[in-house]
């Protein structure tokens, strides 16, 4: 449900690049996909050909790199990945205050075409 | 045939981002605060709006957007509440974006609104995602849930800037704890406010 409305504005962006490069056709979308971006690989694969059926892009395929989500402890400075540790600190145990340091985005990386 | 790579190097959400800041600034030039307001379905989102609208209407002058599925049910309790009131149907989408909001702001005209509400859809995963506009977010868990929901839905309670609590008044008849539920929201959010009331008997509804 929530993937099908990111896919419709990655869609939107792609065919703004398509036609200022002046594209036919889209073989592969290929994001970055934030383990803290709310945004879920599978189900991005599961949903991807129904948003995409009887589109121009229903033949497109979709590549996905998954970026770890990294923060940093304000209370001791320990980098952790925070998915993996469940947002506790692994040093202190800190689990309120840290600043993220990556895994937020949700990027359109690159698309392949002609 | 060659297949040429093209670099974009762009986050999903840049295009509903600049939409949302130019929103924003609109309403700020109009005097117009929008809220965004979240919930699950049934929290008590419209309740909650029309004790508000009550207790402020001498205040502000209040238009609210009610943002459903289908259906007119929310606007129509509004109008007949003397609310000035918009049903938009997203056609199947489970959120609102800034294009969006802004679509139903024009319908609804905010010329003459202090603050405007935007009823979100129903839904604690979408609407955190997309960036409405509005200058604050809020959103709304009733007791009835559960308090471990800032621990399983982590994005909506890290960008709200409110939290309401509501239906306080059938807390005895459910297993819900009050200090885990704000622990729990502080750790997604520190700096989240929290506001405990019932919608329905109007207990803290001044706060």
């Amino acid at each position: 449900m929530h993937e099908v409305g990111v896919i419709k504005a990655i869609l939107k962006k792609v065919e703004k690049v398509m036609d200022d490069e002046k594209l036919d056709y889209c073989d592969t979308v290929v994001l970055e996909v934030g383990e803290l971006s709310g945004v879920v690989p599978h189900f991005m694969e599961e949903c991807w050909p129904a948003a995409t059926y009887h589109s121009r892009f229903e033949n497109t395929k979709l590549e996905m790199n998954v970026i770890k989500g990294m923060v940093r402890c304000d209370n001791c400075g320990v980098e952790f990945n925070a998915y993996e540790n469940d947002l506790k600190c692994p040093k202190c145990g800190e689990d309120r205050k840290h600043t993220p340091l990556s895994g937020r985005e949700l990027i359109i990386k690159e698309i392949r075409g002609n | 045939m060659s297949v040429k790579v093209i670099e974009v190097k762009e986050s999903v959400f840049k295009n509903n981002n600049e939409r949302a800041e130019i929103l924003r600034n609109r309403l700020k030039a109009n005097n117009t605060f929008l809220l965004n307001l979240m919930s699950s379905p049934g929290s008590g989102k419209t309740t909650t709006l029309l004790r508000t609208c009550e207790t402020l209407k001498d205040k502000y002058k209040i238009g609210i957007l009610e943002a459903d599925i289908d259906g007119s049910v929310d606007a129509e309790t509004m109008k007949n509440a003397g609310v000035k009131s918009i049903q938009v149907h997203t056609g199947g989408m489970c959120h609102l974006d800034a294009d969006m909001t802004a679509q139903a702001i024009d319908e609804m005209g905010v010329e003459d609104v202090d603050l405007a509400v935007l009823e979100n859809v129903g839904n604690l995963v979408c609407p955190a995602e997309f960036d409405t506009g509005a200058v604050k977010n809020a959103c709304i868990l009733s007791i009835c849930e559960g308090h471990d929901k800032p621990l399983k839905y982590p994005l909506i309670f890290e960008t709200c800037d409110a939290m309401i609590i509501n239906k306080i008044d059938v807390m005895p008849y459910f297993n819900f704890d009050m200090d885990m539920v704000k622990e729990y929201a502080y750790k997604r959010n520190p700096n989240i406010e929290i506001f405990p009331i019932s919608a329905v008997t109007g207990e803290g509804v001044d706060a």
